[in-house]
């Protein structure tokens, strides 16, 4: 596979080798549409299989400095993990029914529980993932877990919003600065001002929709509202439009985000201190991706999605790059010298996206 | 051929690749030769050509899955890997020894013209369970919902409602008291009696002329729909049994699990959770999702019909409403979507239909 070279001139003339995604989307169609056909067959069983097949299709496709990354989860493992959370799920839900009371109790342990299941998938996703016969590891604390979420909540909602971005820095301080290669910590340090930078253009471009949004909305007025509770006459109003509307501006704007701190983030990594990542996605590029790929999908009955998460991937794959400064040397893996039982971590947090 | 091998013979590599020592990154160019039914790794380097850096039985020896054309990894029983880009190899190695090539997972995998009918048999299993399981098990959801879940859903709806769009009714006095009376006769006849159903008067403000009802029975109707009916307020009763029937078919609660179930249907199809199209894909499903069928609604205009005439009223009341509406809005917007929407000449048609199959039912009985 070839490895894209490209040189960024950044001050010290360091320069920066690229990713690269070297699946496509015709094969990877093939492992999709198995993976679907078989999950919904086996009514859902499957998708534990299915994740690890995909997983590894894509970690094992993702290149850097010509090595690829791996995935080492097992579909029984992934599985397990499912039936506990949701086994967890269906009894909370039976003692709210039998006893509403009860709720009063379940609640605050559910929220307490949150960030041990959060710090528990990044340990997992950690464990399960390696690059050149060396496995990641994730290192951080339930305390660390708590204060990056709750404290960095409370401060997001006592502030109005204003703090936003330090309950940001701390929740990637988190994730990045316990995370570990082999025996290489990693360690990332984002300005403040970045953060804010990104909440305001995200705010900005939010604000923007919104202002056309309700013109057209007033423009159009004259029928009924339609929350979600209430029915009118069975109408189409303008408020359904409304809120399409409303969730296609939400989504511009999270998108903007979502690209802009993930270069802030990466590119304030650092790994043992001395190599350096970089992320360098272009806004609206990201943006116009991800919209065009939820709309081709919808257009083609689905089919069309590997399509589309091959293309993602192999953007975010090109934007990102990595430094090296010196030699990387030999890193000897410390979860499996140091005896940890990786089979024997089973929760994986859906929907983080952690490594490339 | 090498001059320091120890080995009786040197077979032909089965593929060539990279070999990690137990636990460590150092990568060794190396190749997969089997010699006498074990696998051993020589080196490629080269100051040490040809030396055994691995060797095992078939059963120490763990060779990873298939997916696609990612490096395939063969972990040795001292957790030292060799990896190969060379899956094809492999496989053929595999099958030489009478083993399955590759997994009948991956066999499937493999674009062919068979894929077309593993997309058909997909879509057409999707909507299946969209159109038979997912109501299903709808149904049984709400049989199972304790009847403190809808009180749960409307408390507050009202009451933002208020602080927001909605201001307090103006008006007459009597005016409100006769469209009470009339609202107490229908919804005695309904199911759980007057007790259940509380009517509010509003102003609608930008909200306009409307009627709706919370999940815990408490109906809205603003004053712009009592205007817009004029003095009959036969037909506002209809309206207003029209709502009734959501309340009474529980159609939030079912709208709300039908949102949810589509959602987690987009879930399990789509995979990959986590993207940013993946919100918008489940998000945007259940917002789909959150309308008023149009079984819902036909339901609940049935629902009307029977009420009006329980309470000995005009039945056919409410597809006058759809006539007041149909005249009376467009007169002032070119922009009303009735006038576009094909369903409402239906819907009168189906409550004269309907109407008249009660009456006749009557008339037998």
């Amino acid at each position: 596979m070839a490895v894209v070279e490209k040189s960024y001139p950044v001050g010290e003339n360091r320069s920066f080798q690229c990713a690269s995604f070297g699946g496509n989307a015709k094969e990877y169609f093939g492992i999709w549409i198995v993976n679907v056909l078989l999950t919904i067959v086996t009514l859902g069983v499957y998708s534990a299989w299915a994740k690890v097949r995909r997983n590894r299709y894509f970690y094992g496709n993702t290149a850097l400095l010509g090595h690829t990354f791996e995935y080492h989860a097992k579909g029984k493992q992934i599985f397990i993990g499912r039936l506990i959370v949701f086994g967890f799920l269906i009894v909370t839900q039976i003692v709210t029914t039998v006893a509403p009371l009860a709720a009063l109790i379940v609640t605050p342990l559910l929220i307490l529980a949150f960030p041990w299941f959060l710090m528990r998938g990044l340990r997992f996703n950690a464990r399960v993932t390696s690059y050149r016969n060396v496995r990641f590891d994730f290192v951080g604390t339930y305390g660390g877990a708590f204060k990056a979420i709750f404290l960095g909540g409370l401060v997001t909602i006592f502030s109005v919003g204003i703090l936003a971005p330090i309950a940001a820095r701390w929740f990637y301080r988190y994730v990045f600065d316990n995370l570990r290669y082999g025996d290489r910590p990693f360690s990332t340090n984002p300005t403040l001002g970045a953060f804010y930078k990104a909440l305001g253009v995200a705010i900005a471009v939010a604000l923007i929709g919104l202002v056309v949004l309700a013109g057209l909305a007033f423009a159009i007025s004259g029928t009924s509202p339609e929350a979600a509770m209430s029915g009118s006459m069975g109408r189409v109003s303008v408020w359904h439009w409304a809120i399409i509307g409303f969730v296609i501006v939400y989504a511009v704007a999270g998108l903007f985000y979502r690209a802009m701190v993930r270069n802030i983030v990466w590119s304030a990594t650092m790994i043992d201190r001395r190599h350096s990542l970089l992320s360098d996605l272009s806004r609206r590029r990201y943006a116009w991706i991800a919209i065009s790929n939820v709309i081709v999908t919808f257009a083609t009955l689905g089919l069309m999605r590997p399509w589309a998460a091959v293309r993602l991937q192999r953007y975010l794959a090109e934007h990102t790059a990595i430094h090296v400064d010196g030699d990387i040397g030999v890193v000897i893996d410390q979860v499996r010298s140091s005896g940890g039982v990786i089979s024997a971590e089973y929760l994986d947090v859906d929907g983080f996206d952690f490594g490339f | 051929m090498s001059t320091v091998s120890t080995l009786a013979s040197d077979g032909p590599a089965i593929a060539a690749g990279l070999w990690h020592p137990p636990h460590s990154s150092r990568a060794i160019p190396a190749r997969l030769v089997d010699i006498g039914g074990s696998l051993t790794v020589l080196s490629d380097e080269d100051d040490e050509k040809d030396k055994r850096l691995a060797w095992g039985i078939r059963s120490d020896i763990e060779i990873s899955p298939r997916v696609g054309s990612v490096p395939r990894r063969i972990v040795f029983g001292n957790e030292s890997v060799f990896e190969t880009r060379d899956n094809d190899a492999v496989d053929a190695y595999l099958q030489g020894r009478g083993e399955k090539r590759s997994g009948f997972v991956h066999r499937l995998e493999i674009v062919r013209p068979r894929m077309i009918a593993f997309a058909v048999a997909t879509i057409v299993l999707a909507s299946v369970i969209y159109h038979y399981a997912l109501p299903g098990l709808v149904e049984v959801a709400v049989l199972v919902t304790p009847p403190v879940v809808p009180e749960i859903m409307s408390a507050g709806t009202l009451k933002t409602l208020d602080q927001t769009a909605l201001s307090p009714s103006k008006l007459p006095e009597d005016r409100r008291k006769d469209i009470s009376d009339r609202f107490e006769k229908i919804a005695s006849q309904a199911e759980g009696g007057a007790g259940r159903y509380k009517l509010n008067f509003r102003d609608g403000g930008i909200i306009g002329p409307n009627a709706f009802a919370l999940p815990d029975g408490n109906l809205v109707l603003t004053d712009q729909l009592v205007d817009l009916a004029g003095n009959d307020t036969e037909m506002i009763t209809a309206v207003l049994g029209h709502e009734i029937g959501h309340v009474e078919y529980k159609h939030s609660l079912r709208q709300l699990y039908r949102a949810a179930g589509v959602a987690g249907l987009v879930m399990l199809i789509a995979g990959d959770v986590g993207s940013g199209v993946q919100d918008v894909l489940t998000q945007g499903g259940g917002l789909l999702a959150l309308s008023y069928s149009r079984s819902a609604e036909a339901q609940a205009d049935r629902r009307s019909v029977e009420l009006m005439q329980a309470a000995g009223m005009d039945p056919t009341a409410l597809s006058r409403f759809f006539d007041t509406l149909e005249t009376k809005l467009n007169d002032h917007s070119d922009t009303s979507m009735l006038s576009t929407h094909p369903g409402t000449p239906e819907r009168k048609q189906a409550i004269l239909d309907y109407a008249r199959e009660l009456r006749d039912k009557k008339v037998q009985s």
